[in-house]
């Protein structure tokens, strides 16, 4: 295992110039790609949720440094294949059909790449076709729905039954969010995970997977 | 000759200076003109083009500023609105201040129990209720997002319910063209007729955009439905700071504000001269906790700065908020939160002020919380009156009574008598009594006391009823 702490540094501090030339040193040394995103940017991240959740750092500090990985990321992802790098898991995201608004999504989005997931965003005003078909076409592991608005949470529970309709619902596990949604909402609809925000949408999704 | 009388000073916060506002409004007008918005309703985006607006990628609008001046001089610059019975309870004109209640919580604070518990159209009955039996509350919300009702018709049932539990001016929320028809339709019902209603509207519908720059078809739908039946309209986006909006105040303001100017703009197409409440919701978000905040002093800031622009600029009355919480309980936090937003909206002459009883954000409803607030507006609207000097204010005469005799005191004197009724502040739930007292009744805190206020209103006020043939004409509705 390689020595990332120059990376892991300029991570927290969300310096993007120098983490991805360290990223960039790092693969010029011939470090393994699967160490650079576990132990180089993946553990450093697992560090920056932590000291998010303790109310340490803010949330734009967090992002910055969510950022600041994704960055490096592009550097490394063009090898994944070559080098059999695996992710911590595929999610499929998206706001449910009839909601246009994404905020909360995507901080979902970034704070669960952040933690090593690999994201497939649909945007807003998603039908559950829509899902269907990406699920289909992606197989993830994870499908999450986000709702703002009361009126568009049915949508949820369609799209549930969509995915069911298409034979892949066992295939996925489910979790949704957003201001209306509640635990005892997901239970009836039989998501499998509630979320109140973005950072317990992470540990939910680890728990999902089994990992912790 | 009869001397001149002193006139009294009424405490004013201002926060703008003329320079500020200016340039406020001059950045909203760079928006509109110069980045553009998403205009998702194809009528709306075809006035716009009609009227001289651009369009690129299909609903990209850039609009001339002279459209945005035009509006704001086309719209009426008072807004009033009547009780359910034809009384003009809520002239929302020049500095008149009206607090009422807010929309669509998840959660309620039970009344029995003190726990948070999911709401239930009985929520929306019993919110109404109390409303109507405090005299600080103007208007109504349904403070509920009910549950065990269908959820695609859910704004209609809320309505109903509303109707049926007070008779004070109702601000409503719908969710498209749809449903916002059949609560005209009720509301026709209760005056007779939508001739009466549009002389003498006892609604007002709230809708919004999405920030940033982001115009729905069916937020849109309900804005011109609204102009041509000439039920007054807000239409605030959330363009929170550090959320759909720049951290920096001045920067959310301004596209708040830019947001307003679209809907205004598109508004006074649909209906020439409709009435419009001004202003955007300018709260910021939490960077801990990406929480939309109901207790910080920014938002009080922003609708203090609106107050100003409307005074320097707009002339429309405005959009604001107050007496709420981030708290999960009625606790101390709540109790201070609230005060400082009660007594700022009225201090900087906000107009229709909503959202009077959060909690967590707008996540919990509490009846506990308005019973508090109705005496918190009671303080404000006290200290706001000014201190009046003349004679018998400054009470010379008394002075040189009580001051000359031996043995005599203030309390026993007439000017007291006379005066103390209006001279002080006197309250009802905030508690002055002597410890022993207050132990001896129990010990209790001003949540307990709200809550037992809160549970005598709802079990002795009675609601003017409607009548019979309005509420089946309505249940008809609800249910057709």
């Amino acid at each position: 295992m390689s020595d990332f702490q120059a990376l892991s540094e300029a991570v927290h501090k969300g310096d993007i110039k120098t983490a991805v030339a360290e990223t960039q040193v790092a693969m010029d040394a011939n470090a393994n790609i699967q160490d650079i995103l576990d132990n180089g940017l993946i553990a450093t991240m697992d560090e920056v949720g932590d000291r998010f959740s303790k109310g340490i750092i803010f949330v734009p500090q967090m992002l910055r440094s969510a950022k600041t990985m994704q960055e490096c990321m592009k550097l490394i992802t063009p090898f994944f294949q070559k080098d059999g790098v695996t992710s911590k898991g595929k999610v499929l995201i998206g706001t449910v059909k009839g909601d246009l608004h994404d905020i909360g999504k995507n901080l979902v989005s970034m704070m669960m790449e952040g933690a090593g997931f690999t994201i497939t965003d649909l945007g807003v005003d998603v039908p559950p076709e829509k899902f269907v078909q990406k699920v289909q076409e992606i197989e993830p592991d994870i499908v999450a729905m986000s709702a703002l608005l009361s009126t568009t949470m049915p949508s949820m529970p369609l799209t549930i039954e969509a995915l069911r309709s298409a034979g892949v619902r066992d295939k996925v596990k489910i979790m949704i969010g957003g201001a209306p949604v509640t635990d005892k909402y997901a239970q009836e609809i039989k998501a499998d995970a509630y979320a109140s925000d973005a950072g317990s949408a992470v540990s939910r999704a680890k728990t999902l997977m089994g990992i912790s | 000759m009869k001397p001149i009388d002193i006139p009294t000073f009424q405490p004013r916060l201002k926060v703008l200076s003329r320079e500020q506002a200016l340039a406020i409004h001059t950045a909203a007008l760079e928006i509109i003109e110069k980045t553009g918005f998403k205009m998702e309703h194809p009528g709306a985006l075809q006035m716009l083009i009609d009227a001289g607006c651009t369009v690129t990628d299909d609903d990209w609008v850039r609009m001339p500023g002279y459209l945005a001046e035009n509006a704001l001089k086309s719209a009426p610059r008072q807004i009033a609105l009547f009780d359910q019975q034809g009384n003009k309870t809520m002239p929302l004109v020049d500095g008149n201040p009206f607090y009422g209640t807010g929309s669509d919580t998840t959660f309620t604070l039970d009344l029995e129990t003190g726990q948070r518990r999911r709401t239930n159209l009985k929520d929306t009955a019993n919110f109404a209720k109390l409303v109507d039996g405090l005299e600080n509350i103007s208007f109504a919300m349904s403070m509920s997002n009910p549950e065990d009702v269908p959820i695609d018709n859910i704004y209609v049932y809320a309505f109903a319910e509303m109707i049926k539990n007070t008779n004070k001016p109702l601000v409503f929320i719908a969710d498209s063209s749809k449903d916002i028809a059949k609560i005209h339709q009720i509301a026709c019902a209760v005056v007779g007729g939508e001739d009466e209603l549009r002389r003498k509207p006892f609604l007002l519908n709230y809708s919004e955009a999405i920030s940033p720059l982001r115009f729905p078809e069916n937020v849109v739908g309900k804005l011109i439905f609204c102009a041509q039946k000439g039920i007054p309209i807000c239409f605030p986006s959330g363009s929170n700071a550090g959320g759909g909006a720049p951290v920096t105040l001045a920067g959310a303001m301004a596209l708040g504000i830019a947001e307003n100017l679209v809907g205004l703009v598109v508004h006074q197409m649909a209906g020439k001269g409709s009435p419009f409440l001004f202003g955007p919701n300018v709260s910021t978000m939490d960077m801990k906790s990406t929480v939309v905040s109901y207790g910080c002093p920014e938002w009080s800031l922003t609708q203090a700065a609106l107050a100003d622009m409307r005074d320097e600029l707009y002339g429309l009355p405005v959009w604001a908020y107050a007496g709420a919480s981030d708290s999960k309980t009625m606790d101390a936090q709540a109790g201070a939160e609230a005060m400082f937003s009660v007594a700022t909206a009225m201090l900087s002459r906000c107009n229709l002020i909503h959202d009077n009883g959060y909690l967590e954000y707008g996540g919990i409803s509490s009846l506990e919380m308005v019973t508090m607030i109705n005496e918190l507006i009671a303080m404000t609207r006290f200290y706001v009156q000014g201190i009046p000097v003349n004679t018998e204010t400054l009470a010379l005469d008394a002075i040189q009574r009580v001051g000359t005799t031996p043995g005599s005191m203030f309390l026993t004197d007439d000017h007291t008598f006379d005066n103390f009724m209006d001279a002080q502040f006197i309250p009802k739930l905030l508690d002055r009594s002597r410890y022993d007292s207050w132990e001896a009744e129990g010990s209790t805190d001003l949540y307990k006391r709200c809550n037992t206020e809160a549970k005598r209103i709802l079990a002795e006020h009675r609601v003017e009823p409607k009548s019979d043939e309005i509420l089946q004409a309505i249940d008809k509705i609800v249910k057709g």
